[in-house]
């Protein structure tokens, strides 16, 4: 097989866990797909080292670095708070429902709202530890190996990320 | 009422929203994945097997391979003659950017005003660079300065968004083109050209911000 036919073949259905990831990591949808492009390009200049590996953490990986690499070049706010409580409302108050919605939908399009809010008000190294866990569905060795990080340390930001959006989505459980 | 691990993973994974991949983003990479593998194969392969292969490629990269040469031949050609430019031009203009805003000058004329800014090009440049004032709409003048570009001075004009700049590189063209988006390091640069002039932005401004500097730019040119 030439390169080209491997990453069609192992990379390419994947892309659809790159771009969600990306998407999860940066601010605009043309981010993410400047992100997901350019990590695609890079995966296939280094394809030969995918060798037997599974190739969803392997891209997951390269996506999150390039993602890193965006966030820091267009760093504009401190990153040290782990869930920015202004974020959270700010993106709570865009989300108005509309009133024509029955009211199932409505209240289901609201938890959505809700639970999108409190997952994008985390700090980026707890989101993606929640993405890659609930989304990809990723154990802890194979999260550790995206984030390049010790898989303690993986388990304490899973911990420390379910802790805040515990805190933050507690009352909608109520409504389950 | 507190929620447990299971709880809040289940919650997760059944209502928060997975973002969909567009289906033009999964064109464009294979396009791109298509053009860098035929690069890098091309000696290697007889010339029946690659014409073969251009027409049994999928409609998409067909269409925009063709719209690349295109492109080239409306705008790119022109330019060629023009400045005799043998290589990509975002690379050479990028860096020069980048070199402004390290070492500068950035700005040799400091001035929001363009009647400050534009006659100061005057005996410096064998043309006159049109200057806007687009401050009203978020995008105040800066100043300007001269920037040497393979043998020749043109004009560059630097604007302020918010904390970003955003240069433009003017110099003259007969050539007509929508503006075009390319990247290189992580900069956005956007190329047009009206018919006199041609016109090349740089900045780390996301696409969005960039594509609405030339819309007003194009604006005010069309206004006067």
């Amino acid at each position: 097989m030439s390169n080209r036919q491997v990453f069609e073949a192992l990379v390419l259905p994947h892309l659809g866990a790159a771009y969600n990831l990306a998407r999860w990591l940066l601010r605009s949808e043309q981010a993410a797909e400047d992100a997901v492009q350019e990590a695609s390009m890079r995966a296939f200049r280094y394809i030969e080292t995918l060798r037997g590996d599974d190739a969803r953490p392997w891209l997951l990986g390269i996506v999150r670095n390039t993602c890193f690499t965006m966030l820091e070049r267009t760093r504009s706010q401190p990153q040290s708070v782990d869930f920015d409580e202004a974020e959270f409302e700010a993106a709570l108050g865009e989300a108005q429902p509309r009133d024509t919605d029955p009211e199932m939908q409505l209240q289901k399009r609201r938890t959505r709202l809700q639970i999108d809010a409190a997952i994008r008000a985390l700090s980026p190294p707890l989101r993606e530890v929640i993405v890659l866990r609930e989304f990809e569905d990723l154990d802890y060795a194979q999260i550790a190996k995206v984030v390049a990080v010790p898989i303690g340390t993986v388990m304490s930001r899973l911990a420390r990320a379910r802790g805040k959006l515990r805190a933050m989505l507690s009352s909608i459980s109520l409504g389950e | 009422m507190s929620l447990d691990d299971q709880d809040l993973s289940s919650l997760i994974r059944r209502n928060a929203t997975r973002h969909a991949a567009p289906d033009t983003l999964r064109a464009a990479i294979r396009t791109q994945i298509a053009l860098a593998d035929a690069g890098r194969t091309e000696p290697t392969t007889p010339p029946k097997a690659a014409r073969r292969a251009w027409f049994t490629l999928p409609w998409p990269t067909a269409s925009v391979s063709f719209a690349l040469g295109l492109a080239c031949a409306l705008f790119v050609l022109p330019l060629v003659q023009r400045l005799d430019l043998n290589g990509p031009l975002d690379a050479e203009l990028v860096a020069d950017h980048v070199r402004a805003l390290q070492l500068g000058p950035l700005i040799e004329v400091v001035s929001t005003d363009r009647h400050t800014v534009k006659p100061w090009f005057q005996g410096r440049l064998d043309y006159a660079p049109p200057v806007f004032d687009l401050a009203a709409q978020g995008f105040p003048l800066m100043g300007g300065r001269i920037e040497h570009l393979r043998g020749n001075a043109i004009a560059a004009l630097a604007y302020a968004r918010n904390r970003h700049v955003v240069e433009v590189f003017v110099w003259p063209s007969a050539a007509m083109s929508v503006p075009l988006r390319s990247q290189h390091k992580g900069f956005n640069v956007l190329h047009w050209a009206d018919g006199s002039m041609q016109y090349w932005a740089v900045s780390d401004l996301e696409r969005t911000e960039m594509e609405r500097f030339a819309q007003l730019w194009r604006e005010q040119a069309a206004a006067q």
